[in-house]
Parts: structure tokens; C-alpha cells; sequence
């Protein structure tokens, strides 16, 4: 099979105007990852503040008051007392105006002279499973505090000095730039393409095209290299305002990520390209794509949630999501300025990823056609 | 009314004739279930761990050992020198690093209150942070034991502690699986209706029926009640069938009223489908109706407290929260199913939610009129 690269160029040209002229295609491409940066950037910060708690003091001893006062001067809470009947605390959670509730028992001040351990009970509305985590341990931060002032040789014997590589902040922004890059590329790549090409299955166009002079390939790849240039346009895009906006280094080589980035976007043409053989419609399309690309690339490639945390059958899955692989190769490059030497299983492992589904693609591509 | 059932019929059998939509529509949902639901959790586990024991003493053992005995940390080796820490943490081996200084038992025995030295690899800063809490915990552990060890017990006689005594309610063994699986409902009844609505309503525009369809007596609102009520039932369906099936994979319980949850879910339906009506006013092509629907999905979900809580958001975005119809059913579906609430604690959610939907679907609804009219 020879093929034609004035041909294929022509194809892509037409392509090419077909997406600039529709401003809604351009839109999205280029405003949403833009603005999912910025909200990422600095609205996703898991740090919860005045957390809203109300305070059942049946104390009501300079002891009890101390300790209320221990947490209104935390930034962490916002405290407020409880005036009503025990039995109804709930409607403090159901009406969601508290989110924790101190419990101070009436003898609080008299055992706590004499015993060592007094306990206060706190109700926490574990609705959101994190953030009552969250609280909870604000919460002990606090009573620390408060027994670390009444008892001064209560210091350890020995402590912790923590000291964090690459982001002493802790800034989510270097761990998102290259996530929204990895998943960008995934939805240009395979979700755009897969609909591109059913589309021509569902309104017939397919069929035209075969009986005239034109090869398979030739229209293939005609469609697919205006994406990947736009891909390409994109994540520069993406990796400037991170490096611009949000100040993510880079130390490593900006060619060595090129060449691995588009690397990344063959793996996710080819699976473009699979979904597209195995599709009629342009709606089954779009949700299949939705389903093995967006889904896993958000979920289970280590985007947001870390792999190692999840249930052994995610983590397996998690071994065939191209994602995974690419943002270890970003975050290599960008945050730990990594060589190829260090990324050479990631590497492997992406270009065998696409010699097997092009292949797969490439037969199923033929018999359909043929059929 | 017998139009109505005609294109109702009509609406079906193109739903159902397609077999791998049909697949799709109830495959899809649980596979999107079970990963969201089991791969979403703050929690982290099996940090990859190097030890750099310089002291190997008794007491620098015994830390190390605390280490390897729970599932937040996995000892991936031992080294001598910073120099292997800076390669295992370089080369993605090893997250953190745990070093115990030369002369650590000799100073600890002196009081002169020596350190451990934590090195965490900051690259995820969430993981990184909560790594770096786990870490503290057992140290800190470990010293408060040999502070209260009984040959120190008379340095701390006078000690008088206030203890904590949490009580977690609704979700006492922090199960994520509670709290992310109604929010997957939600997501559910927003793209169903959104977009295969329009992607349904822009399809009959990209083949050219809707004009065949224009020239039979049909009259406009009932092509648009044959279009929506097929979308509607399935949306419906699946969230029946999700809810259902979540609770058996993962061991969660509806706690409020299935009758509740259902005639909210209802009025929330109308936003979503009034936008899928919108959207294929503003599209000319299935593939630009997929998108425009994307580009909301996106914002809505990314503002309505599923994954980022919304008090965590910087004041103003919190404000911009409430103009999105999702925020409130997000809260709704999640106090119903794990509080059972009753509707009068959530009418603050229902009221705003019940006006976003009769204006964007009324709207809507008139915007196509004019549009094919």
C-alpha cells in the first residue's frame, strides 16, 4: 500500500478549516483545559477552614471555658453554643449548621484534677468521609495543644523534622499541570478522533470515499494529523500557564518531552482509532470513548488518587491506562528533570501499547471496509 | 395523544434497536460506579517507603519496625546514605524516606530530645501531606510510649490529659464508597438526559429527518414529548438501577425515602433535559452537541461539591456555586441517602433547584419552538 502525501495533506487541510470554523469545537478545545487549570489551580485545596462547631458545655467551669476557647482561637473552627435539648442535636447535621459537636461532661473540671485521662466527646457528621477525617484531627491538633500548655513537661522525648523534595509547598498545581495536560491529549486524541471518523460511517460518507481514488490510509491519516497538531497547540498552551501562571519548573529537557509526548498521543490515537472500528453511531462512540479514555485517565492513572491506594483489581486495570505512564514521564521531566535512562519501562511500555492497537485497529479497519 | 404514543414508539425502538447502546447505557453506569466509587478516597495506603538506620540501636529498630507493620507504608529497602535515598526518591522507588541520625539512643538517653529526619517526595502534594501525618502519628506514638514507659513514669506523675473521644456519625467506618456513589446519580442524570437528549434532538437535524418530520401532522410539542420522555424513563432506570446495584457492591445502605429521593430527582431532571434542548438549538452537529453538552458536564460537576467540597473553595467561587443546578442535588441525593433527611430540612436546596429548572427548561423549550418554527 503506497501512500500519497499530497493526498493525505489535502484530506488534512480540509479537515484542518472543517475544526478552526466551528468556534464551539475551538472553544473547548482550548478554553476548557484552560479553565480547568485555574479551578484546579485555586479552587481544589483539600484544607478545610471554619469548620462550623457547636459546644454542649454541662461544665460550665473556668476549666470547660478554657478549653472552648482553646478552639475559637484556632483559624480551623467557628464555634458556637448549643442551647437545645440533647436529644435533638441531630437537626444540628440534618439543617447542616454544625458539622461537629463538643460534648463537655458535667464533672469535666473536677476528674480532670484528678484523673490523667478525661475524656470529651465529639460528634462529628461523617457524611463526607474526608472531611470528618479532616476535622477529626483538627480536633486532636487542638486538645494537643491544650494539654501541652496545662502540662509543661509534657514534651517529647524525641520528634520529626519532615523535609519534602521538589514542592515544599505542597502545591496541588504541580501535580495537576501535568494531569490535565495528559488528560487533554487523551480527549483530543482518542475521544475527537473516534467520533470523526464514526461520523463518516453514520452519514455514509465512508462508502463515497471508497470507491473513489483514495486509500484507507490516506484518509486516516489525513483526519488524524490535524488533531494532532491541535493536540500539540494545546498542550503547549497548558504547559505555559502552568509554567507561567502557576510557576511548575521545568528541569529537565523540553525536546526529550516532546518526543514522548507525541509518543503518547499515537497510543491514544490508535485507541481512537479501535473504538472508532467497533462503533456505528456517533453517540455509542462518544460514550465508549468516555468510558475506556476520560473515565480511566482521570481515575486510575494517577491523575487525582493515588494508584497505590486503590483496590488490587483497580491497580491492574491501572497497568494499561497509557495515562499512567505519561504523567510519570511529565512529572520525570518537568519536576525531577529525569532522562530517558530512568524513563525507559515507561517508554516500553507506551510504544508497545500502540504497536498492538494499531495493529488490532489497522485489521478490523480493513474488514469492516472490505465487508 | 395518539401522535404522541406513535412517536414515543418511534423513539424507543430507535433506542433499543441500537444493541450496543443498550449495552452501553447499563454497562457504562456500573462500570463508572465501581471505579468511582472504589478508586475516590483521600485515603492513602502502601507509601513506598526507604529506611536509613545510621543509628541501629534498639530504639532506632524498634521505629523502623513500626513502619513495616501497617498497610500506609511498604519498606522498600534499606540504605546507608543520603546518596541512595536521593536515588530511590529520583528514580520513583521510594516516596519517602525514613532516616535515623548516628547517635540517636545515646542522645535520647541524655534528654537532649534528638530527630528523625522525614523526607517526603513533594511531587503529589496531597498524598505527599498525608503521608508526612501518617509518619508523625507513629513517631510520635513511639514517643509518647517511652515517655510513659514505667521506669519514666516518675518524671510524669503530675500529667493530667483531656482525651478525645470521637464519634463519627452516618459513616462510622468511613466508607467512601457512601458518600461518592449518590453523587455518581447525579452525574448519571445529568449526562443521560443533557446529552443524548441533544445529541438525539441535533441527529435528526445532521441526516435531515427533522424536516420529514416537520411535514407530518405532528405538532412541534409532541415531536419535543417523544424526544424527552425516552430519555426521561431511562435516566430514571439507570438510577434505579445503579442505586441498586451500588448497595450490593458495596455494602451501602439507603438510609431516607426512595419516594423523596425520586420526586426530587424528578424536578431535577427537568434542568438537565432543558439543557440537552438547549444545546441542540445552539449545535448544528452531533459532534458539536457532544461537546458544548462536555463542556457543561464539566463545569457542572467540577462546581457542584462531587469531587472538590465546596467549602473548601475560595469565597468566590463558593458564591459562583449557586447558580449551578447540580450543587444542589448533589446535596440533596447525599443528606437523603446517608441521613435520611426529611424534606423540610432540605427545602433551602429544593426551592432554588425547583426555579433553575422551570426557568432553563421553559426557556429552552422556546428557544427550540422559535428555532424550527
Amino acid at each position: 500500500m503506497k501512500l500519497r502525501s499530497n493526498r493525505v495533506f489535502s484530506i488534512a487541510r480540509k479537515e484542518f478549516f472543517h475544526i478552526i470554523h466551528d468556534p464551539r469545537t475551538l472553544m473547548i478545545l482550548f478554553l476548557l483545559p484552560v479553565i480547568q487549570l485555574l479551578m484546579f489551580g485555586y479552587a481544589l485545596n483539600l484544607e478545610i477552614q471554619n469548620v462550623e462547631m457547636a459546644v454542649v458545655d454541662y461544665d460550665h467551669s473556668p476549666t470547660s471555658q478554657d478549653l472552648i476557647e482553646q478552639f475559637q482561637g484556632s483559624k480551623f473552627f467557628h464555634v458556637f453554643p448549643y442551647q437545645g435539648e440533647m436529644s435533638d442535636v441531630e437537626s444540628l447535621f440534618l439543617s447542616r449548621q454544625a458539622r461537629v459537636i463538643m460534648v463537655v461532661p458535667p464533672d469535666f473540671s473536677r476528674r480532670l484534677q484528678h484523673n490523667p485521662a478525661t475524656s470529651v466527646q465529639f460528634i462529628i457528621d461523617g457524611a463526607d468521609p474526608n472531611a470528618a477525617i479532616n476535622i477529626q484531627n483538627y480536633c486532636e491538633q487542638t486538645i494537643l495543644l491544650f494539654n501541652e500548655t496545662r502540662n509543661t513537661r509534657l514534651r517529647e522525648p524525641f520528634s520529626v523534622e519532615p523535609t519534602i523534595w521538589f514542592n515544599p509547598d505542597l502545591k496541588s498545581t504541580y501535580f495537576f499541570v501535568p494531569g490535565i495536560l495528559a488528560l487533554i491529549l487523551v480527549m483530543i486524541s482518542a475521544l475527537l478522533t473516534s467520533i470523526t471518523i464514526t461520523r463518516e460511517k453514520e452519514m455514509g460518507t465512508l462508502e463515497q470515499i471508497l470507491v473513489s481514488p483514495v486509500r484507507p490510509a490516506e484518509i486516516i491519516l489525513g483526519k488524524v494529523l490535524p488533531y494532532i497538531f491541535l493536540a500539540f497547540m494545546d498542550a503547549s498552551l497548558i504547559l505555559l500557564i502552568g509554567i507561567l501562571l502557576f510557576h511548575v519548573p521545568f528541569q529537565g529537557s523540553a525536546i526529550l518531552l516532546a518526543l514522548l509526548t507525541t509518543l503518547y498521543i499515537i497510543t491514544a490515537l490508535s485507541l481512537g482509532l479501535m473504538i472508532s472500528t467497533i462503533t456505528h453511531t456517533q453517540q455509542v462512540a462518544t460514550m465508549v470513548a468516555q468510558l475506556v479514555t476520560l473515565l480511566p485517565t482521570v481515575m486510575l492513572s494517577g491523575f487525582i488518587f493515588p494508584i497505590a491506594s486503590m483496590p488490587k483489581f483497580l491497580q491492574l486495570i491501572s497497568y494499561i491506562i497509557p495515562a499512567k505512564y505519561y504523567l510519570i514521564i511529565v512529572r520525570g521531566i518537568m519536576l525531577k528533570g529525569n532522562t530517558l535512562m530512568q524513563l525507559l519501562p515507561e517508554v516500553g511500555f507506551l510504544a508497545a501499547m500502540s504497536t498492538i492497537l494499531l495493529l488490532i485497529a489497522w485489521r478490523r479497519f480493513s474488514t469492516n471496509l472490505e465487508a | 395523544m395518539r401522535a404522541i404514543l406513535y412517536i414515543l414508539r418511534k423513539e424507543f425502538l430507535q433506542i433499543l434497536r441500537t444493541r450496543e447502546m443498550m449495552a452501553i447505557l447499563f454497562v457504562a453506569p456500573l462500570i463508572q460506579t465501581v471505579i468511582l466509587g472504589f478508586a475516590i478516597t483521600n485515603e492513602v495506603k502502601h507509601i513506598k517507603l526507604m529506611i536509613v538506620d545510621q543509628d541501629n540501636s534498639r530504639i532506632s529498630r524498634e521505629i523502623a519496625r513500626a513502619f513495616t507493620h501497617t498497610d500506609r507504608f511498604d519498606v522498600i529497602g534499606h540504605s546507608h546514605s543520603m546518596a541512595g535515598v536521593e536515588e530511590a526518591i529520583h528514580g520513583w522507588k521510594a516516596q519517602m524516606a525514613l532516616i535515623i541520625p548516628v547517635n540517636f539512643q545515646r542522645d535520647l538517653q541524655r534528654q537532649l530530645h534528638p530527630r528523625v529526619q522525614l523526607i517526603a517526595d513533594g511531587l503529589d502534594g496531597n498524598t505527599a501531606g498525608v503521608a508526612m501525618g501518617y509518619a508523625r502519628g507513629i513517631i510520635s506514638g513511639i514517643s509518647r510510649d517511652y515517655l510513659l514507659s514505667p521506669q519514666r513514669r516518675a518524671l510524669v506523675k503530675n500529667i493530667r490529659l483531656v482525651e478525645m473521644e470521637p464519634r463519627l456519625w452516618y459513616n462510622p467506618d468511613i466508607n467512601n464508597a457512601q458518600y461518592m456513589v449518590p453523587g455518581i446519580v447525579v452525574v448519571l442524570l445529568t449526562i443521560i438526559p443533557m446529552m443524548l437528549t441533544s445529541m438525539s434532538l441535533v441527529r435528526e437535524k445532521e441526516i435531515g429527518t427533522l424536516e420529514q418530520l416537520m411535514v407530518t401532522p405532528l405538532k412541534k410539542y409532541q415531536l419535543m414529548l417523544g424526544k424527552i420522555i425516552p430519555f426521561l424513563f431511562l435516566a430514571f432506570l439507570e438510577m434505579a438501577f445503579v442505586l441498586k446495584a451500588a448497595q450490593f457492591i458495596f455494602d451501602i445502605h439507603m438510609k431516607g425515602s426512595y419516594a423523596l429521593l425520586g420526586s426530587l430527582a424528578f424536578i431535577y431532571i427537568f434542568t438537565t433535559l432543558g439543557l440537552g434542548i438547549f444545546v441542540s438549538t445552539i449545535t448544528g452537529t452531533q459532534q458539536q452537541a457532544m461537546f458544548v453538552s462536555w463542556f457543561f458536564m464539566v463545569f457542572m460537576i467540577l462546581m457542584s461539591g462531587l469531587f472538590i467540597p465546596i467549602d473548601n473553595m475560595p469565597a468566590l467561587l463558593q458564591k459562583l456555586t449557586y447558580l449551578n443546578p447540580m450543587r444542589y442535588f448533589m446535596s440533596i441525593i447525599r443528606d437523603v441517602f446517608q441521613k435520611a433527611t426529611t424534606f423540610h430540612y432540605l427545602l433551602i436546596d429544593v426551592i432554588p433547584m425547583t426555579i433553575f429548572g422551570l426557568l432553563i427548561f421553559t426557556f429552552s423549550v422556546l428557544k427550540f419552538h422559535k428555532r424550527i418554527g
